[in-house]
């Protein structure tokens, strides 16, 4: 039920959000200079199973993504492997330039702790509430599948829908008079 | 060019009072650090640097990262000596002020000065090696002193955990006559990961350089300065300019590759013997080999035709790979150079028939039996003569060739 009702909200009003993407200001430490963040974010890398996003110097990973406009984040997907791919997501909304050592000081936004359903493209509902006002997201992944050195994510996608489109047919509206 | 924001650890323990660096491993310490100082806030204005001790008391930050230069030199008078060094701390309290930087976009550096004895274990110097790479911090090691205790290997295996994609570096300074400043200036601490760096410290390498390994253009530095300046910039110079006069020949040479066939042996021997020795040099050199030295050595040789060997030269690298392109090449060479005066100078020394057969002997993949060789010798002798000494030299000539 859960998944029908999250495929068609996807289907309904929730675009991928990859087209907000600043990516100027797409950030990610601890990530391995070969395997880098593009390999998860962008369109035709992500959907590549040999190209990953992997982990340097120990499982965890700080992904630091801020938008072009304001937005609503309804669901996530993040893909990887059964062994190594992430298992607890921490999503910080409108925090900036966090680093490991803070990322324990504030309460996340939310939390997901991904099944294997889930790391084979479920997607990841959640609570819509905290998520209404995003300037820029924050991943945090703390630790992955099998608790192995490295941490390989194959995809991740952003579904939501942009807050400033809203705003304009409001104002259409009472021009109108 | 890079945006950095750098802290600077500083080792005043009392091993520092050593004069094996002169005058004291101290003083060598305050000079490298002002000279990085200055390196950092040329290359960038937008960097920022910032100065902490490591030994005396405790860890203590003397001044938090700024592009203000002045602060930071005056930050490094009055520092005592004394204590025992804190790498560990000294590291972590140079990442956390960082961390607390104003300019989020400026990438973190750290650059430690080792002069004294580390005491910590090698586990625990990985451990915090892991966590600056974990938060993209690069971390210079200046290693100086004496190695005793496994400090080198220490230093090494901490440079091993941070080292991402050779964005840090160690340098092992040995204590002896070259001051810590001029070893650094060389290193990629100053030149910054090869990019060349500023002007500041380019200037400053290249004066060291000079020095300490043995003098580029045959003057010390350090004994005329203006001198070694001079040559210097009279070389870019004329660097810059061979390249500007190569730019506009290879120009005209695509331009007139197709109808220089039939006038090839003609044009090469114009071309050749208007920098006949200096050619011969070259091709001895090899043509493949370093292309400034060629130049150098035409520049010597053959001051009044000079834009010509310059084109010349770069002809003669043509000339391995393709002898029918490098043909193609000086007959545009000569076309654009028809104005000068050295064409005078050409056409008397083509008159010379001994030394224009000398000349095609010389030459790669021209065969002065060749029958067409000599058909083309003839008609070009003919109009060159024609356009010198209209009568007289025509019909001597014309007998020699049949």
């Amino acid at each position: 039920m859960s998944a029908a009702e999250s495929a068609t909200a996807i289907q309904k009003n929730q675009v991928d959000l990859l087209d907000f993407i600043d990516w100027s200001g797409v950030e990610c430490l601890n990530q391995s200079s070969t395997h880098s963040l593009s390999n998860a974010l962008k369109q035709g890398y992500r959907e590549d199973e040999g190209l990953n996003l992997e982990s340097d110097a120990d499982e965890q990973l700080l992904i630091y993504i801020p938008f072009t406009q304001v937005i609503k984040l309804h669901s996530i997907v993040v893909m990887g492997s059964e062994e190594e791919g992430p298992k607890t997501v921490k999503l910080f909304a409108n925090r900036e330039h966090m680093g490991f050592s803070n990322v324990n000081d504030f309460p996340p936004s939310d939390t997901a702790v991904l099944s294997p359903d889930n790391i084979k493209g479920k997607p990841v509902v959640l609570k819509y509430v905290k998520f209404q006002n995003v300037r820029s997201l924050t991943i945090f992944i703390e630790d992955n599948q099998s608790s192995s050195e490295i941490t390989k994510v194959q995809k991740i996608a952003l579904y939501g829908s942009t807050v400033e489109t809203t705003d304009m047919k409001g104002l259409k509206k009472i021009e109108d008079h | 060019m890079v945006l950095e924001a750098t802290m600077i650890c500083i080792d005043n323990s009392e091993w520092m009072r050593n004069g094996d660096y002169a005058p004291s491993r101290f003083q060598a310490q305050a000079d490298a650090v002002n000279l990085i100082c200055g390196a950092k806030t040329q290359s960038n204005p937008e960097n920022t640097v910032g100065v902490l001790t490591m030994a005396g008391k405790g860890v203590r930050v003397l001044v938090t990262p700024t592009s203000d230069l002045g602060k930071i030199l005056a930050c490094m008078h009055g520092l005592e000596i004394g204590g025992e060094m804190n790498l560990a701390a000294g590291i972590q309290v140079a990442q956390l002020a960082l961390k607390h930087r104003q300019n989020k976009k400026q990438q973190q550096r750290i650059i430690v000065f080792a002069g004294s004895p580390v005491t910590h274990e090698k586990k625990a110097l990985e451990m915090i090696g892991k966590k600056l790479k974990k938060n993209s911090v690069a971390l210079d090691i200046v290693n100086f002193g004496d190695d005793d205790e496994g400090k080198t290997e220490k230093l090494e295996a901490l440079l091993a955990a941070v080292n991402n994609n050779d964005t840090s570096h160690i340098v092992h300074v040995p204590a002896g006559p070259n001051a810590l400043s001029d070893v650094l200036i060389s290193t990629p601490i100053f030149t910054g990961d090869g990019e060349g760096g500023s002007g500041f410290a380019a200037s400053a390498a290249t004066a060291a350089a000079g020095g300490v390994s043995g003098f580029e253009f045959g003057v010390d530095p350090n004994l005329d300065p203006e001198l070694a300046l001079a040559l210097r910039v009279s070389m870019e110079e004329e660097r810059a300019r061979q390249e500007a006069a190569a730019k506009k020949a290879a120009e005209e040479a695509s331009k007139q590759e197709k109808s220089a066939e039939e006038q090839d042996a003609t044009m090469t021997e114009r071309g050749n013997e208007g920098a006949s020795e200096a050619d011969n040099k070259k091709n001895e050199i090899s043509d493949d080999d370093d292309t400034s030295l060629q130049q150098a050595l035409a520049m010597s040789m053959d001051e009044p035709a000079s834009s010509q060997d310059l084109q010349d030269i770069e002809m003669s690298d043509a000339a391995a790979e393709d002898p029918e392109l490098a043909l193609a090449l000086q007959l545009s060479v000569q076309d654009s150079t028809k104005d000068s005066s050295s064409q005078a100078d050409m056409n008397k020394l083509l008159a010379d028939q001994s030394f224009v057969s000398s000349i095609l002997a010389s030459l790669p993949g021209v065969d002065p039996n060749d029958p067409s060789v000599k058909e083309v010798l003839a008609s070009m002798q003919n109009q060159s003569e024609s356009q010198q000494k209209p009568d007289e030299d025509k019909v001597p000539k014309k007998e020699e060739e049949k």
